[in-house]
């Protein structure tokens, strides 16, 4: 029914199926818009946030998808900039992913604050000297760059295509795309560093306080490091899903191998970047606010956050798949590299899980205990409700837009095809 | 008239005279409209700008001994009125003021983002989660010189701000430029029955907090007097609040300065 | 027209790029965020004239001087005096809060009639018209005697008017709220001789020794303790608490030493002992101002109180109680104080007289940083009533309390015989019972026995401006005003050591169709007529007081309060006008039996220890502000937490928040349990002041009350002397 809509030389499913598909997604979609209202309705009480807990799930999610969404910036500054061509197989993908992600990060942010109506003072009323600032401003810019590298996209659709107008803007725009590239790279270099900064700059705070350079703490390199580095790793993870979930190979595997390697030296070089920084932190930045290191892992209820948590975070999910990445023998091992970048996905993860839960958990004041938090239904329905509006996107996106160059290569239509 | 020179308002509470009666807190809620709620025993859903910490010796039967440690706003200067709240705050709804050293809150601008509750160690920024209710006539109790905060937006101890407003018009009309001691003082000072709290000018060496904590203002107003501390001196964050005590549990208690050099 | 897609597309866009670019959509954003500050349901307090009127707190004996704050005629705040003898300032947290009790959406609005078990609305007149009628049924049918009044204080003008009309219609009973005054004020009057309350001169005192007495959680005025205590400290005095558990005060204390509960009076003895036997008594005071020492060293030397014993006794080492005893005896200005918690309960006389005893054999008595009597205010000087033969064969019955009789001699009013009196006999002995304070179906111990032994009285009036737990029981609500909305004398402040009067004033005009407690009783007796109406010439209580105090009145008026501040001690009153140790009233005193606690120790292995705090009230609704003030060690969501301590809960099985059924032999109650090492093992520390039945959504149903769990323990005097009984925890 909608062939005429499916790009040229390649097979999709029935739309029954797709339909289906599209409404169990939605389902879980509409419990997160049905959490959403209740939230814009009858407030931020619905959450299980309290006075100790101001940042909580939600801040989470959105460091932590800004972080996977890094991916776009950096294949495009690979791509573009840099000039590794053969990455134009994956970009589009890239693009799409960081488009969800960042996406999904202004959403989460439009629901987490108390105000949602007067969100938009933070640009009207804006504080230059907070890191939220430069987040709010640095993430919109780039949404909106974005936008422009995913409309093109938008436009290749059979359909849209032979409005001229459209063709020609779609042209247009892939040859400007460069510009955007660097633009984005730019605005992600800052918007990935000030959320480093955010939790950096906490000097009442000597869980996530850094030192650093400048204005800049420590963090606020890191952050971005480590967004190079585990951003294309989502974008091979989830790659790597969407091929499972299509049955069909995607994208050649030099592609996501140069991809993987690059992937897998930035990790490194973040996860020993990180390591010093550690190192630093508990020998140097903490003990002189007056805390050691087994302060913030210790004592607390049910160890939540003990040691394991940093061992997992560097170790298991850091230092472990960037030695893997690097190594040739695993990259050509699907499986094993499907364990690598899901463990660097999940370090991403668990850095900002801890740059923002932990942190508060903490104790700070010496007569306190350490605070507990639990996300309440709401809260994780309304952090589920972007993953689902993103495997919307991706589904339609992939259903009606030519996505992956090489599909029709590596998915010869049988006979003569459409 | 001379331009009046830049106030430090700052406060010291006496631990050993404290009895953690919580008059401070309620003559706080009856000044600056706190909101009350049906359920109020989770302090940490609960707006209380004055809380009233209970600190242990942490001993045994029968060598336990217990402090109270109130806790307004701790007004941080930080590094040049940099205090750990001013600066995260994306909207420009909070702001160090360089005239008086108080730590003000716009409600009408904040949108909620919280970055200053996380931002501040002591947990004296809260968060309106509910709408703000009274019950039907109590709110005739409401002082019309304080704003009632709306949901969604922090707030936190202003030192009685709109009393040090209402002190300084009186003396404008009088035609003078500056306050005598006992003209500003917050609510909670006046309150307390135990006289534990003293609140004045710790640039001005008449006004009593001054004489009490002898600040060193070059460094960050460091208390010289040894027997007067502050709450995590070490983190930089140079707080105007300072806490006496004769007792070295209870310094060791409140802060974790002497016992980790 | 043919619209075609290109058309159409260049109509959508074209018209989003206009809107986009109007003024439309920016208007709209800033007009939405103007809304978010200026949202319809946040209230905004209207502006006005501020002003302030001096007035007197009466929401406890106190006494403080406050300053209300009024924007035109809306109170917004109370703030202490800083110009008042008592307070200087200071306010205790309720004090502050009291502006909610004014504003509270739960106060009585007009006089209440209990028809078919539940409220209906009446008319004052319909209301004072049914009462008096009542009255005077019972007084025709001879039996005047069986009225009886429940008043908050036996001073002051309302309290006189409410005595001159039982005494004229011809009852006895008039009954005043139980408190540690009873006991004190007995005390002054066997060894005195003096008809005084006894004030403290904390302020002057060196060493101040506290048997229980929770000096920072409401005994006394609360802003004069708290002051008298800060400076204790500035003087480098000492200040000892013996309690079981760490009470705030025994948390301020220099020292706290942790006694078995009930003990005390036992310590006091130690404490003499040792004084007595080391020869370490003030000798110049005792020589020259006392007699019947001997009778005391009889007592207080045998081995029942040498060190060892008292120390097996208390719990506390015997080196302890020698050392505390010496310290004391050997301070410049040592003071003994009793009254357990806030001093709602009486206590027992002898434990009383033990901590005076003590005071007189360091010299503390009637001298600068003593135990002063402070005589009672003689203002109120209403020429006699005349009465006619009913009231006068009324006044001849014995008080339904047992008061003054034969077995209780000493005491004045008995409160807590109340319930015992009604539980007797076919009918109940009191027929028409006026409370108009003290709130006693929720402040008497043993809840459930009390409210049976209300629930005979056929006529229970309550004069109560909130439905309280009594309120809520009787058959006639006639509210009172608030303190903020009427006038009252205050004679005297609770533990303040000089005579005192003050002044309660209107602050705004009454809310409610409410009606001052002296005003109901001038109208009865004007219904009631004849020599009822012949004693109270005064057409209100306003006009009563402004002719009572005549010549004070303009002084008062104008400053709020009058101090004697030329008041020095008065001699001794005795026969010997010397402090007597022993006398023939004491005699039957002499030997010491402390009161153990109700309930078998086999079955209920812990004891059950209530305790006040100075943010719950006894009596009153606690207003919203305390109850957020609250601490969460005490109240989490509904259920009270209870102290007891690591090794009692580890025995048990128990862990720190868990939920417990908490039983004594009078109930039981759900609880959630705080682990303390600031408690004597073996012990259950309850707040009082939780479990109530009535008031506000802020209060009611959260927690369980101490006074439903406890035990109603008669002294030999007759006063309360509960301190505590016996318990048990189980898993709930």
């Amino acid at each position: 029914m909608d062939s005429a809509l499916i790009p040229k030389g390649v097979e999709r499913c029935p739309l029954g199926r797709f339909l289906v598909f599209i409404a169990v997604v939605g389902a879980v979609l509409l419990w997160g818009v049905v959490a959403m209202f209740l939230i814009y309705i009858k407030g931020l009480n619905q959450t299980n946030m309290n006075n100790a807990y101001g940042f909580a799930l939600w801040i989470w999610a959105d460091l932590a998808v800004i972080a996977l969404g890094g991916g776009a910036f950096f294949t495009g500054l690979l791509r573009y900039i840099i000039g590794k061509d053969e990455l134009k197989n994956i970009i589009n993908y890239a693009v799409l992913i960081g488009f969800v992600c960042y996406s999904s990060a202004l959403l989460i942010l439009a629901i987490d604050v108390g105000q949602p109506l007067r969100a938009w003072f933070i640009f009207w009323h804006a504080n230059v000297h907070s890191m939220l600032t430069e987040v709010a401003f640095c993430l919109t810019c780039y949404f909106i760059v974005l936008t422009i590298e995913y409309v093109p996209l938008m436009l290749e659709n059979r359909q849209l295509q032979r409005v001229t107008f459209f063709r020609h803007l779609a042209h247009n725009m892939h040859g400007i795309m460069a510009v955007f590239a660097a633009t984005g790279a730019f605005l992600s270099f800052f918007h990935q560093g000030s959320l480093g900064g955010v939790s950096g700059v906490l000097y009442g705070r000597p869980f996530g306080f850094r030192s650093g350079i400048g204005i800049w703490p420590w963090t606020f390199f890191l952050y971005t490091w480590s967004a190079a580095a585990c951003g294309p790793c989502f974008t091979i993870l989830v790659t790597r899903i969407t091929e499972m979930a299509t049955r069909k190979k995607l994208v050649k595997d030099n592609v996501i191998d140069l991809l993987a390697k690059i992937a897998g030296w930035m990790l490194l070089t973040y996860i020993t970047a990180k390591i010093v920084d550690t190192v630093y932190w508990a020998a140097v930045t903490a003990p002189a606010m007056g805390f050691t290191l087994l302060d913030f892992y210790t004592n607390n209820p049910g160890s939540a956050y003990g040691l394991w948590i940093l061992i997992a975070e560097v170790g298991i999910c850091g230092v472990l798949p960037a030695l893997m990445l690097v190594s040739a023998s695993v990259r050509r091992n699907p499986r094993l590299l499907f364990l690598a970048v899901l463990l660097a996905v999940l370090g991403a993860c668990l850095n900002r899980w801890v740059m923002i839960l932990q942190m508060q958990a903490v104790p700070v004041l010496p007569f306190e205990k350490w605070f507990t938090y639990l996300p309440s239904w709401q809260e994780i329905a309304t952090t589920i409700l972007p993953v689902a509006y993103g495997i919307i996107l991706i589904a339609f996106s992939y259903r009606y837009l030519p996505i992956f160059p090489q599909e029709p290569e590596l998915n010869p239509l049988p006979e003569g095809g459409r | 008239m001379d331009q009046p020179k830049n106030k430090r308002y700052g406060m010291v509470i006496d631990l050993d005279k404290c009895t953690g009666c919580g008059a401070c807190m309620v003559a706080c809620m009856a000044e600056n409209n706190i909101p009350f709620r049906d359920d109020d025993t989770d302090k940490l859903l609960s707006v209380s700008w004055m809380h009233v910490y209970r600190l242990s010796n942490g001993k045994p039967f029968p060598h336990a001994e217990e402090c109270f440690l109130p806790r307004p706003c701790q007004h941080c200067e930080g590094e040049h009125g940099h205090s750990p709240c001013v600066s995260v705050c994306p909207a420009t709804a909070t702001d160090y003021d360089m005239h008086t050293g108080i730590v003000s809150q716009i409600y009408t601008r904040c949108f909620g983002c919280r970055y200053c509750m996380a931002a501040c160690p002591y947990h004296v920024r809260q968060f309106n989660w509910w709408d703000p209710v009274w019950p039907e006539g109590m709110e005739r109790a409401l002082n019309p010189d304080v704003s009632v905060r709306m949901r969604g937006v922090v707030e936190k101890c202003s030192f009685c701000y709109s009393r040090y407003q209402t002190a300084l018009n009186r003396a404008y009309l009088e035609g003078r430029r500056e306050l005598s001691e006992e003209e500003y003082q917050t609510a909670c000072t006046q309150a307390c029955p135990a006289g534990a709290i003293v609140f004045g000018d710790l640039n001005n060496p008449a006004h009593r907090v001054h004489q009490i904590v002898k600040p060193d203002l070059a460094h960050g107003g460091r208390p010289r007097n040894p027997k007067v501390f502050r709450l995590l001196e070490r983190l930089g964050t140079h707080p105007k609040v300072y806490y006496l005590t004769r007792r070295d549990w209870v310094r060791r208690a409140g802060d974790n300065e002497i016992q980790k050099t | 027209m043919k619209i075609d897609r290109r058309s159409f597309l260049a109509f959508v866009f074209g018209g989003a790029a206009g809107t986009a670019l109007s003024p439309l959509p920016w208007k709209l954003t800033d007009d939405i965020s103007i809304w978010t500050q200026n949202w319809p349901w946040t209230p905004v307090p209207p502006k006005g004239e501020t002003t302030y009127v001096a007035s007197t707190c009466t929401l406890c004996p106190g006494g403080c001087g406050i300053r209300v704050r009024r924007v035109e005629d809306r109170v917004v705040k109370i703030e202490g005096r800083s110009d008042h003898p008592v307070n200087r300032g200071g306010i205790c947290p309720l004090g502050a809060a009291g502006v909610q009790l004014l504003y509270s959406p739960w106060r009585v609005r007009q006089p209440l009639k209990k028809v078919d078990g539940r409220f209906v609305p009446v008319s004052w007149d319909q209301a004072i018209g049914e009462i008096a009628g009542e009255l005077r049924e019972l007084r025709e049918a001879g039996a005047p005697e069986a009225v009886a009044w429940i008043a908050e204080t036996d001073r002051g003008t309302t309290a006189e008017l409410i005595r001159r009309f039982l005494t004229v219609y011809g009852s006895p009973n008039f009954i005043r709220t139980p408190s540690a005054q009873d006991a004190w004020e007995t005390a002054l009057y066997l060894t005195q001789g003096q008809r005084a309350t006894a004030g403290f001169d904390l302020e002057r005192v060196s060493f101040l020794l506290s048997l229980g007495s929770g000096l920072l959680e409401g005994w006394g005025a609360p802003p004069f303790v708290f002051r008298a205590c800060g400076a204790l400290q500035d003087r480098n005095g000492r200040f000892v608490q013996l309690e079981p558990r760490l009470s705030k005060t025994a948390a301020k204390a220099h020292q706290w030493l942790p006694l078995q509960p009930g003990t005390e009076g036992t310590l006091a003895f130690g404490l003499i002992h040792v004084i007595l036997k080391e020869g370490l008594e003030r000798k110049p005071f005792v020589a020259t101002r006392t007699a019947g020492l001997e009778d005391l060293k009889r007592n207080a030397l045998r081995e029942a109180f040498a060190p060892e014993a008292v120390a097996q006794a208390t719990g506390l080492e015997a080196k302890t109680v020698v050392e505390l005893a010496r310290a004391f005896a050997a301070a410049e200005r040592p003071l003994a104080v009793c009254g357990r918690g806030a001093g709602r309960v009486p206590g027992g006389l002898q434990e009383t007289l033990a901590v005076h005893f003590l005071n007189a054999l360091v010299g503390s008595v009637n001298v600068e940083g003593g135990v002063i009597a402070v005589p009672e205010p003689e203002y109120i000087r209403w020429p006699e009533p005349e009465m006619d033969a009913v009231a006068s064969q009324g006044m001849q019955t014995p008080r339904v309390d047992g008061a003054g009789s034969e077995r209780y001699p000493l005491a004045r009013y008995l409160l807590n015989r109340l319930p015992e009196a009604l539980l007797q006999g076919e009918k109940p002995a009191v027929r028409i019972l006026f409370v108009s304070g003290g709130n006693p179906l929720y402040s008497l111990p043993d809840s459930e026995r009390t409210a049976k032994a209300f629930s005979r009285i056929p006529l229970l009036v309550s004069l109560s401006p909130f439905l309280d737990e009594t309120a809520a029981a009787a058959h006639y609500v006639l509210p009172a005003p608030t303190y903020l909305e009427r006038w009252e004398d205050v004679p005297g402040a609770a533990g303040f050591p000089k005579p005192l009067i003050g002044l309660v004033r209107p602050v705004v005009a009454p809310r409610l169709a409410t009606m001052p407690t002296g005003d109901v009783v001038i109208r009865l007796a004007q219904r009631l007529g004849g020599t009822l109406r012949a004693a109270f010439p005064w057409e209100s209580h306003e006009v009563c007081l402004r002719q009572t105090l005549a010549a004070a009145w303009e002084p008062l008026r104008k400053n709020g309060f009058v101090l004697d501040e030329s008041f020095r001690p008065q001699p001794f009153e005795t026969a010997s006008r010397k402090f007597e140790f022993g006398n023939a009233e004491l005699k039957p005193l002499a030997e010491f039996r402390p009161h153990p606690a109700p309930g078998d120790p086999g079955v209920f292995k812990l004891t059950l220890v209530p305790y006040d705090s100075l943010r719950l009230t006894a009596a009153l609704g606690t207003p919203p502000f305390l109850v957020k003030a609250l601490e969460s060690e005490i109240l989490w969501k509904n259920d009270i937490r209870v102290e007891i301590h690591p090794q009692t809960a580890r025995d048990l099985g128990l862990a720190d928040g868990a939920d417990a059924r908490l039983i004594t032999p009078r109930g039981e109650a759900r609880v959630k349990l705080y682990l303390t090492e600031g408690i004597r093992p073996g012990l259950v520390g309850m707040a009082r002041g939780l479990g109530r039945g009535a008031h506000d959504r802020y209060l009611a149903g959260k927690g369980a009350s101490a006074n439903r769990l406890l035990a109603a323990v008669e002294d030999s005097s007759g006063f309360e002397a509960g301190w505590g009984i016996r318990a048990r925890l189980e898993r709930a």
